[in-house]
């Protein structure tokens, strides 16, 4: 179900679930309460005609203390005797309603409010004329028990609830039992308008809280779909369009910055893949274009085995410039990945490096360049070949940029645990603006020099090397005195 | 028709001057940007191909000197191939431009519209009298019997046929026939034109004594 993936509907369901519980146990309280007050009031009002009658029917014939209250008095007329009492023995009194309370059995009123006495052998004393018929006599204690029994005074109370009859059976010490009732229809009435009520608000509260609380998550999620759709434009191809981060301050806000940066960073690395794939295609061109025309031409017409033999040699000077371009770019892509595997061997330095510049020496001499070096045995650990393929690099640009019979400067030197390579030549130098960038790809910063074969990867890949053996290097140059490349590596102890 | 290669690769630029001349063009060449420059401004080109990126002075910083003093038609070959990159061309005054690597026939086919547009035709089929000349062939056909002419004729009479009506001068057709390698014998141009007036009738091409020659 997508709608329950949905951050906002969750957050829907869980705040309309918490206020459905919070509605529903407010509204429980208030029920209970207010059915505890109702029943209380019943039970006042019953409480109240127990007690006038059982005052009606007099105090027990025991009790001598005046301050006792009156009703439990029989009027003196209707006591036959004296004698001392015997409960089970009394004779049967006569119940006649005082006229005074005649107004609170009313059959009138909406609680029909009746009474029904009973002897303690079991006989009917009086009744009142609503007086519901009673089977018998309800013993158990299931009721509300409002009232604690009292000593000497009332022998046992009982509260109970017949459908919808409430009484209260009062136990009088001599044994005779009254009971007062009423019908509390009107009450259960008013309970069923309060539940509805009380459900009604609740609906209510419920839908305006949703629909509030919905308001609030659309409002809050608002810079999350906005984010969402930056991002689907970004992932579309558009990398150059930013979030709107107008409220800084919030979580919502930090994170749009966040993303932003991402995407910056993202847009720039894109836009350096794309040049650097621009700049491949850019050096394949030329010599495809070579072996294009040399082909078509030769094969435009019969030509002589010599003519011929100069295609196919043309043609292979192309293949070895695009072979040596592709070397250089799977060379580059290889310590890019961190998949170039490099030897970890001590060796000496200074002995590749003499190497390198034997190496290089027909050049120099084609070139009237002097190659001066001043070193010592330095151990180094690393891949002496990819070193070595560094150190040619360098001495051959130095030897290309110099100036006729100029001087290339090797020296190799120990500088607090680095061995520290410097080439220095005495060429014309590189400008400022161009030096910053001699080591990035493709750059050139002798845009002449686009015949010569050389695809301006070479200082590019020496960086990989070096950087790989975990060293630096560095071009520094004035323009008109040369151009120098510092190179550092650990060395080995 | 004389056309100005700039190239600095070496293999490419003596295929394309090869194919060129095989073409019955004659070819001039210059590797690198000043050359380039001090041939373009000298000599009245049919058309240059000119590469973009050179050594010395660049494809674009030629192609703006240049436009200061001719309107010589101007291919640009170039390895880059965004669109910005043929705008900047087209704009700075490149009257086509062709993207590394390319094919021959394409680069023949531009040339050629080149040269038409820069004499102000829209086909490739000239008429002159009973003479008809297809350019983009190379043939040329006599009362409608094909003639057979060698290179050099063929470019004597195509040349003379863009420039129909107009007079022109033996200095001209000399520049236009011959590169800066062929030695210009002054009757190998008479011997030419005796030979295309024998196959192509003798008033085809009219003498202006003391001026030129003309195709009327």
């Amino acid at each position: 179900m997508k709608i329950f993936k949905s951050i906002k509907w969750r957050l829907q369901l869980w705040y309309g679930l918490i206020l459905v519980v919070v509605l529903a146990g407010f509204g429980f309280t208030a029920y209970q309460l207010e059915r505890g007050k109702m029943y209380r009031q019943i039970d006042n009002e019953l409480m109240r005609r127990v007690g006038g009658i059982a005052n009606a029917l007099g105090p027990p014939p025991h009790d001598h203390n005046a301050g006792e209250p009156a009703f439990d008095r029989p009027p003196p007329g209707q006591r036959p005797d004296d004698g001392p009492p015997d409960n089970n023995l009394r004779p049967v009194r006569e119940f006649h309603l005082p006229p005074e309370m005649a107004g609170l059995f009313d059959p009138n009123d909406s609680y029909n409010f009746y009474f029904i006495i009973n002897s303690p052998d079991g006989r009917e004393l009086a009744r009142s004329t609503n007086a519901p018929e009673v089977k018998t006599w309800v013993d158990t204690r299931k009721g509300d028990a409002l009232f604690q029994p009292q000593p000497n005074f009332l022998h046992s109370t009982t509260v109970q609830s017949v459908g919808k009859h409430r009484d209260i059976i009062q136990t009088l010490p001599r044994g005779e039992m009254i009971r007062v009732g009423c019908t509390i229809a009107p009450a259960l009435k008013e309970f069923h308008l309060l539940i509805f009520k009380l459900t009604g608000v609740g609906a209510v509260i419920l839908f305006l809280g949703l629909v509030g609380g919905g308001w609030l998550v659309s409002r809050l999620l608002k810079p999350i779909s906005s984010i969402s759709a930056t991002a689907l434009k970004i992932s579309a191809g558009d990398l150059s369009r930013r979030i709107n981060v107008a409220e800084t301050e919030s979580e919502l806000g930090q994170l749009a910055a966040v993303l932003n940066s991402t995407f910056a960073r993202l847009e720039t690395a894109f836009a350096q893949q794309q040049q650097f794939t621009a700049d491949a295609a850019h050096e394949l061109r030329t010599p495809v274009s070579v072996i294009l025309t040399q082909t078509q031409t030769a094969l435009n017409r019969e030509r002589e085995a010599g003519d011929y033999k100069q295609t196919v040699e043309a043609c292979q000077r192309a293949a070895q410039r695009m072979r040596k371009l592709i070397e250089s770019l799977l060379a580059l892509a290889r310590f890019d990945a961190g998949q170039e595997v490099l030897k970890r061997l001590p060796f000496d330095f200074s002995k590749t490096i003499s190497d390198c510049a034997e190496l290089v020496q027909p050049l120099a001499a084609e070139r009237g360049v002097k190659i001066v070096s001043e070193m010592s045995p330095l151990q180094v650990t690393g891949d002496s070949e990819r070193l070595a393929q560094v150190v040619t690099n360098l001495l051959t640009n130095a030897i290309q940029y110099n100036r006729p019979s100029g001087e290339v400067r090797v020296k190799l030197e120990s500088q607090s645990g680095l061995a520290v390579l410097t080439v220095a030549d005495t060429g014309r130098g590189i400008a400022a603006e161009d030096l910053s960038r001699v080591f990035e790809r493709f750059y050139r910063a002798d845009k002449s020099r686009t015949g010569t074969g050389s695809a301006g990867l070479g200082l590019s890949i020496c960086k990989a090397i070096v950087t790989a053996h975990g060293g630096t290097i560095e071009a520094a140059s004035a323009a008109g005195s040369g151009t120098t490349f510092i190179i550092r590596l650990p060395a080995s102890r | 028709m004389r056309i100005l290669i700039v190239e600095d690769e070496p293999d490419l630029l003596a295929s394309l001057a090869q194919a060129l001349r095989e073409e019955g063009y004659a070819v001039d060449t210059a590797a690198n940007g000043n050359d380039g420059l001090f041939n373009a401004e000298g000599t009245d080109y049919d058309a240059i191909v000119l590469d973009v990126m050179l050594p010395g002075l660049d494809g674009w910083e030629i192609l703006k000197r240049l436009r200061k003093t001719k309107k010589t038609p101007v291919l640009m070959l170039t390895a880059r191939d965004q669109t910005r990159d043929r705008v900047k061309g087209l704009d700075t005054g490149a009257d086509d431009y062709v993207v590394k690597p390319f094919d021959l026939e394409e680069i023949f086919a531009r040339l050629r519209a080149l040269i038409r547009r820069s004499a102000n035709k829209t086909t490739n089929l000239l008429e002159i009298g009973e003479v008809k000349i297809d350019t983009a062939a190379r043939n040329v056909f006599f009362k409608d019997k094909p003639v057979e002419l060698t290179a050099r004729e063929y470019s004597l009479v195509e040349f003379m046929a863009l420039h129909r009506g107009e007079v022109v001068t033996r200095t001209q057709l000399y520049e236009h026939l011959f590169d800066e390698n062929e030695s210009s014998l002054s009757n190998l141009l008479d011997v030419h034109v005796s030979n295309v007036r024998k196959k192509l009738g003798a008033e085809f091409i009219v003498t202006r004594r003391g001026h030129g020659y003309c195709i009327e």
